[in-house]
């Protein structure tokens, strides 16, 4: 048993191509999931029940299921209803890539709010109150004061969040799509030399995953300087 | 509905398999959570950056790469070790629950390294000293200062990796362990509902997935009985 | 009475009290905050709240601004009456100026901004004129310097300054201080009370929280004693510390003034 380097070389590019399709799940599914979370967070703390009840659900599911039974339930499971094969959607419901999009983003859009709903209660009490006594209104409130503050106290855990989704990308290789781990789990299967192919892409994923914790960390830095200089 | 009553069975003991999946690798995580914390707490410089890099490694890989190379990289290394001995033999195969329930292990015990890790050092050291002015010995003040108060702080990121472990046992199918969503696979074969099959698998999941958070509020409720009373 | 103006609003305006309480209750839960609370504030009167903690001095002046709803009762703030029906709660807000005591600051925000902040949103002025006011304001406080200073940058005395200026800006008609020097290192209060001092001698209504009662002595019209979520006794200060009615207001007094 030898570990073989050339093989490794030999595969770069086409592992590299794969890297291309997971980029684009991650960026597109990180999006719509920001967007999504966006909204089950103002639903999710609008105080009215019927606003909050879909949203409690929606969070509630998708973070107790796994990403791959719902990457299923959207690829395999949806076209067994007629009216979904011959609705407007079908065009993209059969798309193993997009399935892979919505299913990911939904997942994102639940923890991200969950994320994002920390931060908003994490904002000091006080400095709405400050707020509210100069007569800023409910508004104006979460968008000057609440949103800026909330966004800095979630960045590490939206950083986290971020790896998550990267890392679930790979779940995208079980619906036939041939991102990164796809292509590894081809290569595997023709040349059987596991070690040498999965570690390689795991090195990969293991860059991507230092990168977003740099560039993250250094966002962080940027958006804290207001607290850094503190003088005594 | 009929469909789903011909399947009852299958699903019932693929959600046993899940559960043994479960409980097999809570407790090598813990196992490993521990040893690997207490490795990167000790002094030495060599065994901090193995397990640094260890967790490291297991937090920034997809869970669904660690599976497959595990599964299939230790089938042919343990093939390749056997034939050192044994020219004769051709392959040897892992029990595809065993790697599952390793693989998984190691994911979530790097997780559970540094959630031990900040548990450890989140008890107050003016504890662990008042403990020792009062001739409380090393041991026992790790039993009856440290541990007890560890265990709260851990608890709700412990409650979280239970909750990730759970959910990643849903990649196993994938290696061929008959759990549910493998259940769900065959059913879809035979009855062509995919629908219906997939979503009693997350039906299953969220059962479980509920239990598993129910358990652990009751847990930190108790965990933080003393604190409640107090206000 | 003696003066006559064809103007029945302006007339009645200036006879009328600016803050008026009249049988306020509050409860939180079971607890008892405030017990048929009655207090007339004229303009321009400077009174200072004193009792001891949990008597429901906050409660009181964080009512007349509605950061707490009163469950009974009347308050009547410049003219307007706060009730559940009352709209528009942040127009009484704008002729109400708060000091907390932690301050409360924008974190993220510059001192300018700090400042500038409610004067765009609030009363919708161009950004040049609203630096201006800032800048007056801030020299008035005495730190125009530290204009482009994050609030973590100043000291809690400088914080608190700022603070002030920030509610002066929007130009109320009054002045509520919560325990605005209780956070303070000791060299600090009197940077603020040296503040709050040329305030009151500018004609401002001020209803102060504070356990300074040196502060107390020299401004105030009248010193509002609290204990147990009532209002115990109302005098003025030579009355209040020469001549205490009640036997609470003896005991307080003690407790304050031994050590």
């Amino acid at each position: 048993m030898t570990f073989d380097f050339s093989l490794i070389f030999s595969s770069i590019p086409k592992l590299l191509s794969g890297l291309g399709l997971t980029l684009e799940l991650l960026i597109l599914s990180s999006f719509i999931g920001l967007v999504l979370a966006v909204f089950t967070l103002l639903m999710r703390i609008s105080g009215r029940w019927f606003l909050m009840a879909p949203a409690v659900a929606y969070i509630y599911i998708f973070r107790g299921t796994p990403i791959l039974v719902q990457i299923f339930v959207i690829y395999y499971g949806l076209p067994q209803f007629e009216f979904i094969r011959t609705g407007v959607l079908w065009p993209i419901l059969r798309e193993p890539f997009w399935c892979c999009v919505i299913a990911l983003s939904l997942n994102a859009g639940a923890y991200v709010s969950e994320i994002l709903r920390g931060g908003v209660l994490g904002v000091d009490k006080g400095v709405l109150e400050a707020a509210s006594a100069l007569g800023i209104s409910k508004s104006q409130r979460f968008i000057y004061i609440t949103s800026p503050i909330a966004i800095r106290l979630s960045l590490p855990a939206y950083c986290n969040d971020t790896i998550s989704m990267t890392k679930a990308t790979a779940l995208a290789s079980t619906v036939t799509l041939l991102e990164m781990t796809g292509v590894a789990r081809t290569i595997v299967a023709q040349t059987f030399s596991p070690y040498e192919i999965f570690i390689s892409v795991a090195i990969i994923y293991m860059v991507m995953a230092w990168m977003l914790q740099k560039g993250f960390g250094l966002l962080e830095i940027r958006m804290s300087r207001y607290l850094k200089a503190t003088a005594g | 509905m009929s469909e789903i009553a011909g399947w009852a069975d299958d699903f019932f003991w693929g959600a046993m398999v899940v559960i043994r999946i479960f409980a097999v690798s809570l407790v090598l995580s813990v196992i490993i959570g521990l040893i690997g914390s207490a490795m990167k707490l000790s002094g030495s410089r060599v065994t901090q950056a193995i397990v640094n890099a260890y967790t490291v490694i297991f937090r920034g890989t997809p869970e669904l790469l660690v599976l497959l190379l595990i599964y299939f990289g230790a089938a042919i290394s343990l093939t390749a070790i056997v034939q050192f001995f044994d020219p004769t033999v051709k392959f040897i195969e892992i029990p595809p629950f065993w790697a599952g329930a390793f693989a998984i292990a190691l994911i979530v015990g790097a997780y559970m390294t540094e959630t031990f890790r900040g548990a450890f050092l989140g008890v107050d050291p003016g504890h662990v000293e008042a403990a020792r002015a009062l001739g409380l010995s090393q041991f026992q003040t790790f039993v009856y200062v440290r541990i007890p108060q560890m265990w709260r702080l851990a608890l709700p990121n412990f409650g979280n990796h239970m909750l990730s472990l759970m959910k990643d046992t849903a990649l196993i199918s994938v290696i061929g362990v008959e759990e549910i969503v493998f259940v769900a696979e065959m059913a879809t074969t035979v009855t062509s509902k995919p629908f219906t099959m997939y979503i009693i698998v997350a039906l299953i999941y969220l059962c479980i997935t509920t239990v598993i958070t129910l358990t652990v509020m009751a847990l930190e409720k108790y965990a933080n009985k003393h604190l409640a009373s107090s206000r | 009475m003696s003066k006559q103006e064809p103007d029945m609003n302006t007339n009645k305006s200036e006879q009328e009290p600016i803050v008026i309480l009249e049988h306020v209750c509050k409860n939180f839960g079971g607890f008892k905050a405030l017990t048929d609370v009655n207090l007339t504030v004229h303009e321009g009167k400077k009174i200072v709240v004193c009792g001891p903690s949990g008597s429901g001095k906050s409660t009181m002046i964080r009512c007349i601004n509605r950061l707490e709803e009163h469950d009974s009762g009347r308050i009547v703030v410049a003219g307007k009456e706060l009730t559940h029906e009352l709209k528009d709660i942040d127009a009484v807000r704008c002729e109400v100026g708060m000091v907390f005591q932690s301050f409360n600051l924008f974190p993220h925000l510059k001192v300018l901004d700090n400042l500038t902040l409610a004067l765009k949103l609030v009363r919708k002025m161009p950004k040049l004129e609203a630096r201006e006011t800032a800048m007056r304001y801030l020299e008035r406080v005495h730190i125009p310097d530290q204009v482009d200073k994050y609030p973590s940058q100043l000291s809690g005395g400088q914080q608190q300054r700022v603070a002030i200026a920030r509610a002066l800006c929007m130009n109320p008609k009054i002045m509520l201080f919560d325990e605005p020097t209780s956070a303070l290192d000791p060299e600090m209060i009197s940077e603020v009370l040296d503040v709050m001092v040329g305030l009151a001698q500018d004609g401002m209504t001020m209803i102060c929280v504070t356990h300074e009662m040196g502060f107390a002595r020299s401004i105030a019209d009248y010193i509002v004693f609290m204990d147990q979520g009532e209002i115990v006794e109302i005098n003025p200060p030579m009355e209040f510390f020469e001549n205490p009615k009640s036997e609470r207001t003896k005991l307080f007094l003690k407790q304050i003034l031994t050590h």
